[in-house]
């Protein structure tokens, strides 16, 4: 089986499939692309379905025998599925539901709200060093036109007050769950899963960004810091081409459509 | 252990562990609620599930929400035909798909549907009522959804962004579907009943992009899905015109 995994720097979903492929052990040939460039756009697979309307936005594409896949914790799973060692999934039909319920969660709170401080703190700013001309010719290479738009948004700073605020207000929803899942386990599922990978992946740098978010959330604080010791997490880490990988964003999920 | 579900019509949502349930062979309690009545947010229902939201299943004492993450439970748990893949790319591609139909084609098709259809009859309703019924909507995000669902606050942008998506959604139905005998591969899955659920009225809610000219392969599978026991059986449990629609999918209907 030939299989390439096409990622960013280490954070966000790209964390959470390196960190997975080496909790799993799965030989794959990794290959950087600067998704804050809009690199994954330039791939011979970039208009695919799976790869263009992926609700993920600028996530890692995992190519096995010349199909390509997207959205990290389902290529996670994926990789769960046919990896060797321990599942990284809590067992039977209800700890999968559990896995799935997460990542709804994360999908429509975590990833958009985090994607909009992200870029607004770190991507925002480099998008303003490059000249207008290349920016919308970079753009003008997406082929889905809601993506496309949250580039445009980023690269105009446009970052309306109140989507700001229910950033913040879904970080601070995000918090208290994981501080309730946290209550009396190490991991958030009861043993580590892949929903620990996911979740860091998009909250490793949210402490700097939504501080209010953190206020009281000590056994949080404590987990990130597991998550982040693990080995598979360091090797993905060590990967990093910039000093703050935390740092490195590009535009995520939508916030919902429906308010 | 005893299975219970509440449900509305089987439709969106509400259709996906019914047909689920069926297909699988699973005996179940069916407890309908009106969703136009706002059945879910009755003191009664939120003692089952605290945020208020259809469809709901128990099992035994465990507590299931969110449907699509039921219909892959449903395949576990249960014995009865596998709904989910042998190949695990396939069953990624099972996965992609029902979230992108969750996250990104649904809200569009419903946001049409709650203006054109839904809107206007609930609207019917005495004003003081339906202000009470939206006040008692638990979960903040579903009581700014439903406020904009009855009052139709959709703006002109959001509505034209809408149905962009409902046109591009069904040609890449139409795409995957000519590449595949079922949605996500070679059997029908999860993602069939998922896209079924969403899709089965289009002939008659866009019949001009959606017809046997410009779609034969949706059409083909939405009669394909139509003709199955589980998906009859599944329909005659509806109470409203809304999914008598489906009988559009009888051969030679149109």
């Amino acid at each position: 089986m030939a299989m390439t995994l096409y990622h960013g720097e280490p954070n966000g979903p790209s964390l959470t499939v390196l960190a997975t492929l080496f909790e799993k052990g799965v030989e794959a040939d990794l290959k950087r692309i600067d998704l804050a460039s809009g690199e994954r756009h330039t791939l011979p697979f970039a208009k695919d379905t799976e790869v263009a309307l992926s609700i993920e936005g600028e996530g890692p594409v995992l190519v096995v025998d010349g199909t390509p896949m997207t959205d990290a914790l389902y290529v996670a799973m994926y990789l769960d599925e046919i990896g060797g060692g321990p599942s990284l999934q809590p067992p039977g039909a209800l700890g999968h539901w559990d896995v799935l319920v997460w990542a709804r969660f994360v999908a429509e709170r975590l990833a958009p709200a985090a994607s909009t401080l992200g870029t607004r703190a770190y991507l925002a700013p480099r998008l303003a060093g490059r000249s207008k001309a290349d920016v919308d010719a970079m753009i003008a290479r997406i082929d889905s036109v809601d993506l496309a738009d949250r580039w445009r948004a980023v690269a105009a700073n446009d970052y309306p007050e109140e989507q700001v605020a229910d950033s913040h207000r879904k970080l601070k929803l995000v918090t208290e769950r994981t501080e309730k899942a946290l209550e009396n386990s190490d991991w958030l599922l009861g043993d580590f899963s892949i929903t620990d990978l996911e979740v860091y992946g998009w909250l490793a740098s949210m402490p700097l960004l939504s501080a209010a978010a953190f206020a009281d959330t000590p056994k949080t604080k404590a987990w990130m810091e597991r998550v982040k010791s693990r080995p598979s997490v360091q090797k993905a880490l060590a990967l990093a081409t910039i000093e703050e990988a935390t740092q490195y964003w590009a535009p995520g999920p939508e916030h919902s459509r429906w308010g | 252990m005893k299975v219970v579900l509440y449900h509305w019509e089987p439709n969106a949502n509400s259709g996906k562990p019914m047909l689920t349930l069926v297909e699988k062979g699973v005996e179940f309690e069916s407890h309908y609620l009106d969703l136009l009545n706002f059945d879910q947010h009755k003191p009664e229902y939120l003692k089952i599930n605290p945020q208020g939201t259809i469809p709901a299943m128990t099992h035994g004492d465990i507590v299931l929400t969110e449907s699509t993450a039921i219909m892959e439970y449903v395949d576990q748990a249960f014995e009865g035909p596998r709904l989910m893949p042998d190949d695990p790319v396939e069953r990624w591609r099972v996965r992609w798909w029902m979230k992108f139909m969750d996250q990104w084609l649904a809200p569009s098709f419903s946001m049409i549907g709650w203006s054109v259809f839904v809107g206007p009859s609930v609207r019917e309703r005495d004003p003081e009522e339906l202000k009470a019924a939206i006040d008692r909507i638990p979960l903040p995000e579903r009581r700014i959804a439903w406020n904009k669902a009855i009052y139709n606050k959709f703006s002109a942008e959001e509505m034209a962004e809408s149905q962009r998506r409902v046109a591009l959604g069904i040609n890449k139905l139409e795409e995957a579907l000519s590449k595949r005998p079922w949605l996500a591969g070679n059997s029908y899955s999860l993602a069939d009943i998922n896209a079924f659920n969403l899709a089965y009225a289009l002939p008659l809610s866009q019949p001009d992009l959606s017809n046997d000219e410009k779609t034969p392969h949706i059409m083909e599978w939405l009669r394909k899905v139509y003709e199955r026991p589980a998906t009859q059986k599944t329909w005659a449990m509806g109470k409203t015109a809304m999914v008598a629609r489906v009988k559009i999918l009888e051969r030679g209907a149109n």
